[in-house]
Order: C-alpha cells, then structure tokens, then sequence
C-alpha cells in the first residue's frame, strides 16, 4: 500500500531582480519594467519522483538548498508544484517548528484550541485529548495562564504535545528534534518511535544522520533539487558522506600543482575506534584515533603532521598537530602511518571534513595539505546542547553524610534516556 | 517521566485521498476546496472567537468598541450634515438615518479594513503550516459581523428614542445581510489576495473606504443622487444593501428588489471570481509572504 506519491514533482521559484535600469528614468517607470521583466527561474526541486509505503519511515537527506525543505513545503500543502502531481493517502501532518501559531495573550487552554484547529484538529477532538496534552506538557499548573508568562521550555513542550496528538496516518517531521533540552529530544524521539511502531507512515526531513539513521528504514539524497540517490539508510547516508568530500574539494587538483618538489605526500586519513576498527561514526565523548598515511620520498627532518576538522561551511573548529610537542620528528624515506588518539573527543555531534598537512617545523609551506581527504560523522554520544564536550568527573558531597559517594557516571545520554526513561544516579542519604 | 501511551488507531480509520497539483480553474476542484473549507470549519469558529477575545482583551473598553465605532461616526456626521450641510432625509431624523446606514457600512469597513492584510500579517503561520487560508480573511468578516449584531443593539434604542414603528417588513433585514456578507466575503478574498503580491493595496485601503463610502448612499439617500447616473450607481452591491437595510429598518418598507436583486447578482458572481482568483493565488501564497 502506498501512502505517499510524488511523480515528477518540480517546483520553479520566480527570483525577482530589482532592475538596475537607467536612473534618468522616472522611478515608477523603472517600478513598472521590473514588474514586466520576467524574474529569473530557478528550480527548487526538479523531477522528483519517489513513493513511501504505509508504515515506512523515510529519510530525506542533503545539503542546504539542496531541495529539502521544499519537499517539505510541498508535501504539507503550503505550496504548489508547478509541474507533477502528489498523492496522499490518509491524513498528514507535518511536525514543524512546534509553536508556531501560539498566541501570546491567550491562555494555555485557549492556545491548545487555536493551534490544534490550526493544525486541523476538530474541536470535539482536542476535547477529547486535551487532558491528554496537557499531561504530556506537564503544564497543568499554568493552563490558565497567558502563555507569555511562559518558560520558552513549556512552550516548546506544549507545541510539541498538541502536535503529538494528531494522529496522523502520515507524519512530516522536520529539525524539530534539535529543540529543546536531551531530556525533552527524548520525549520526542519515544513519541515518533511510538507512531512508527503504531504504523504511521514517517518522512523525515533532516541533518542529523544519527537520527536518520536510527529512525529511517530507507534514504532519499537530494542533490541540487533532484535525487541523487536512493534506497537503503546506511549505503545512502555514505553516498553522501562521500559525496560531500568531493563537493567540498575543487580546488584541490591546482593546489596540488603548487606543492611541486614535495619530500613527502599524504596518501589517505581514516578514523578508527579504540580497538582499530574503521568508524562509521563517532560518537561526542567517545574515544576516536585518526590515522594518516605518508609517504615520504626522502627523510624529512623535524616534521609536523596536523589535522583539521572543518564543519560543512569550511568553519574551523578543531586542530590536532604534532607541532606542540617538544619531541622532534624526523622521518626516513619510506611509507608510514601517523596517529593521533583521542579518549573522549570533544566534537559536537555534526559531520567533520578533514584536512590533513604535513610540514617541516617552522617552514612556509607545507609539503603536503590534503584538502577534504576524509569526512568523520560525529554522533550525539555523551553531548545534550552546546557547542563542544568537555571530558569531567563529579562528585555530590552532603553535608552532615558520614560519606561521600563519587559516581563516574557524568551525562544524561541521549540515547540511554530514549532506552530506560533516564540514567538515573541514586543518592542514599546516611 | 511518566509514561504517557496516546492511542493510536490509525489503522482503522477511513483514508481520504487527496491529490495535490498546479492549480487549475476546474469546478472540481472548485468543490473540493469548498470540501476542504468545510473539513477546517471548526478552525474559522476558534480563529473567529480568537479575533474577538484578541481585539478586546487588553483595551478598557472592550466589547464596547464595537458600539463606539458607528456610534460616533453618527454624531460627526449629523453635526456636519445635519446641522452644517442641510441633507434631506424626509421625516426621518438625520442621527438614526445615519446610524441605520452606518452600522451595515461598518460591517463592511472593519472586514475589509481588517482583512486586507491577513495574509501577509500571519505570514508566520501560512509558511509553516497548511489549512484553507480564505479562513484567515474570513474570521475577521464573521468577527465584524459580531461587531455589528453587538452595535444592532444601540440602533434598536434610538428605534425606540425616534418612536420608529418596526413591520414585518424588518425580517428583509436577513438576506439583505446575507447579500452584505456575501460582497463583503467577495472584496476581501480579492484584496487579501492581491495585498499579498501588492502591498500597495494596504496603504490604498483606507483611502478606497472613503471614497467607497461617498459612493454609497450612507450620509445620504439614493433619493439625492441625480436620476441619469442611478443605472450606473446602483451597480455597487454596497447601494441595493444601505439603502435597502435602511429602508426595511426604518420605513418598514419592503425592499426594492430590483436594486437589492441586482446587488445579489453582482455579489454572487464576484464572490465565485473572487473565490477562484484567491484559491489561485494560495497555492503560492507561501513563497510570497
């Protein structure tokens, strides 16, 4: 049975261009031809075609711009295709951005009634459920209260409730799941997983390829508003790993012309786990060793190997070198393997691209720098919010207690918390 | 946390299928946007009464709002051409001839002046999520139409005041309210609509009010405009519904039927254009807020 169908779906945006024009003209004049002149086109979207079985869980996956959030627009109903047609089997909602449509004056009751009609509940049906919702919220105590006194967490907390209760034979759900606090993504995540397992028919929109991966029973790849690939999560999701190396890669080749009379070159960069297994992903928190395989043609004296970590936008976020290290390191001719170990990296959970440089120590140029040689996918290990982990212990001391009680135990996992409610570290007090 | 098990029975329940496309001009799909409207009704009553509790939940006056309007338009205008500018009403005081057009006409002036800009002021809402959007220019007439059965009743107190004797003929008031409401629907699918790619529209409105107003027979009877121009005037649906709300209310008249007929017949068929363009315009609406 098919729940969702788009064939030869494309959707053509009109770019509107002020119009430079003779500035001797009068300015209504000029107003009048740009409005005349046809706009630039652009397809967001192009020939997409794809079906989603009933009870299947969909990923869509791609760059920014890559088409995404305009599947997303198409298949809720906010706007038209320009060409092909998509049909839907049942009802559909779409899980977005929670909150949207709240109102400030009203109360917290008055907002469950206009946002669930908003989203195309009936009203005797957000009676029936509104106890139901507002448990889920946890904001019985304030329903009353206009939700502008409310905390940002209750808020988003409500929003994600009365969209919770839908009931939908199709469930759209965009980055709602990089809202609120590790406790509250987990409330979420049991309640999709909840839906799926109840049969409902999921697409979901996203950047996070761990949650892709532990929801999506298959991936489509957008690539510049057509598909790129398709079909199982884990191949997908390399595919485009792969292909976001090679995106981010150009100018490699001229570059490489440049380092001519190189003494050594970089010939590949891998991550592995603690017990030397490739990785797939690594996870915030855990252990990652990256290796980087040389060749030196002749000895290089006092040599550097570094490592960068890039996010998808070319930021820097993190540099490993052996530069700092008092040690000196003279490589004979010859192949040879160096290793940077890491026990807990510090990395927030997002995709990484590498490069890697080899360097005499104080020397101008590199004699090699491998440019987007390796994508590392970092997956939400021991990390809820922030933009990086930092390795600690912690102790609870009580006062009057004849002991201390020092737990290893540190952060609310994610994971852990969608598995067994929450990690929970006990305190008996003496 | 507690474990909150929702029901889930979506297996069971009957699936509408919808197909969604380029918009065509097709009467079916005329029906099913109609069908769709009807599915959202619930979401029009709660945006309705969110208007309403909105409006007159942080002003001192509240509810009180909706009578104040007409009312003072009243006594402007029965100073300036009842006292100032001599406008002969017949034996019909000027401030409750005022008032019978007034209240109709600002019916009409609130929606459309509300209205316009419905669109494009949830812009928030209409990117994010998907429901009928006509609902959106529409809870504003409906909570209008509230507005004016709420001023309905100080026009019953002057009745009273004037010792103005009520026929059965006031009962012409309900589709002579109807024809308003239909016209009005019409006016403000077609300016929300165009306000969207058009901002210009916004600013034009409140000069369009007053100048539509001039053009209508509120300050004035139909009796005062020269004979050779009536074929031409009556053709604004606003002129067979004043003027016939008046004559009903006040006269205990029956209506003239062929300027009311001929509002009906122009409201009607604008409201099917009006509704076609809009559902035209929404598909893309999203892309251009």
């Amino acid at each position: 049975m098919i729940d969702l169908k788009l064939n030869h779906v494309s959707k053509r945006y009109r770019l509107r261009r002020e119009v430079e024009g003779d500035a001797s003209q009068h300015v209504l004049l000029r107003k009048l031809q740009s409005l005349r002149r046809r706009s630039e086109e652009f397809w967001a979207v192009r020939d997409v075609t794809f079906e989603v079985e009933r009870g299947e869980a969909l990923g869509i996956i791609g760059h920014n711009g890559a088409g995404k959030s305009t599947i997303l627009k198409l298949l809720s109903n906010i706007t038209a295709p320009t060409t092909g047609e998509i049909t839907i089997n049942g009802r559909l909602s779409a899980l977005i951005e929670v909150g949207s449509g709240f109102h400030p004056e009203l109360t917290g009751r008055e907002n469950i009634f206009l946002n669930g009609s908003i989203l195309g509940m009936r009203r005797r049906e957000i009676a029936k459920k509104f106890d139901s919702i507002v448990d889920f919220a946890g904001v019985r105590q304030f329903i009353d209260t206009p939700v502008k006194r409310y905390s940002s967490g209750m808020y988003v907390r409500l929003g994600f409730s009365i969209a919770a209760h839908l009931d939908p034979d199709i469930l759209l759900l965009d980055e709602v799941l990089a809202v609120g606090d590790a406790a509250f993504q987990a409330k979420c995540l049991r309640r999709i997983t909840e839906l799926k397992e109840a049969g409902t028919t999921i697409v979901f929109i996203s950047h996070d390829l761990g949650a892709v991966e532990r929801l999506c029973d298959r991936v489509v790849l957008m690539r510049r508003g057509e598909i790129a690939a398709s079909g199982e999560t884990r191949a997908v999701i390399a595919e485009y790993q792969r292909a976001s190396a090679d995106l981010n890669a150009p100018e490699q080749k001229n570059e490489k012309e440049a380092l001519s009379d190189r003494k050594a070159k970089i010939n590949a960069v891998g991550f592995y786990d603690a017990e030397g297994h490739e990785l797939v992903a690594a996870e915030t928190g855990g252990p990652l060793i990256a290796r980087i395989n040389y060749l030196a043609h002749e000895a290089v004296e006092d040599a550097v190997f570094e490592l960068f970590f890039y996010t998808g936008n070319r930021e820097l976020l993190c540099h490993l070198s052996t530069e700092f290290d008092a040690r000196r390191l003279d490589l004979s001719a010859g192949a040879g393997i160096a290793e940077f170990s890491c026990a807990e990296l510090g990395l927030k959970p997002v995709i990484y691209y590498a490069d890697a440089t080899i360097k005499q120590r104080g020397a101008l140029d590199d004699l090699d720098w491998q440019r987007n040689c390796a994508t590392l996918r970092v997956d939400p290990g021991k990390m809820g919010r922030g933009q990086f982990y930092m390795p600690h212990e912690w102790r609870v001391t009580q006062r009057g207690g004849r002991g201390e009680r020092i737990s290893e135990t540190s952060v609310v996992n994610l994971l852990d918390a969608l598995d067994e409610d929450r990690a929970t570290v006990e305190i008996k007090p003496s | 946390m507690s474990s909150n098990v929702l029901t889930t029975d979506s297996m069971s329940k009957p699936r509408r299928v919808r197909v969604l496309r380029a918009p065509t001009f097709s009467p079916l799909s005329l029906v099913g946007n109609l069908r769709t409207l009807w599915q959202y009704r619930d979401l029009l009553l709660t945006l309705t009464m969110h208007r309403i509790k909105v409006r007159y939940k942080q002003s001192v006056l509240g509810i009180a709002w909706a009578i104040l309007q007409p009312l003072s338009l009243m006594l402007i205008y029965t100073l300036i051409f009842s006292f100032i500018a001599k406008v002969p009403t017949g034996d019909t005081p000027y401030a409750i001839f005022a008032y019978a057009a007034l209240l109709p006409w600002t019916y009409f002036a609130t929606s459309v002046g509300n209205a316009t800009n419905s669109l494009v002021s949830h812009s928030e809402l209409v990117t994010k999520v998907y429901f009928p959007r006509e609902i959106l220019p529409l809870s504003y007439v409906i909570a209008a139409l509230c507005d004016f059965l709420i001023a309905s009743s100080v026009m019953a107190g002057l009745m009273i005041h004037y010792h103005v004797s009520v026929t059965i003929n006031v009962l012409y008031c309900v589709p002579i309210i109807l024809v308003l409401t239909l016209f009005i629907g019409a006016t403000t699918l077609i300016l929300s609509a165009t306000q969207v790619r058009f901002r210009d529209i916004g600013v034009a409105v409140p000069l369009l009010l007053q100048l539509w107003m001039f053009a209508t027979p509120v300050v004035y009877p139909l009796s005062a405009v020269p004979e050779r121009f009536r074929a031409l005037y009556v053709l604004n649906p606003m002129v067979g519904t004043i003027e016939n709300f008046r004559r009903t209310v006040l006269q205990g008249l029956a209506p003239d039927f062929y300027t009311l007929g001929l509002s009906a017949a122009v409201s009607v068929v604008l409201l099917l254009v009006a509704y076609v363009y809009f559902k035209h315009v929404e598909a893309t609406v999203a892309d251009l807020v």
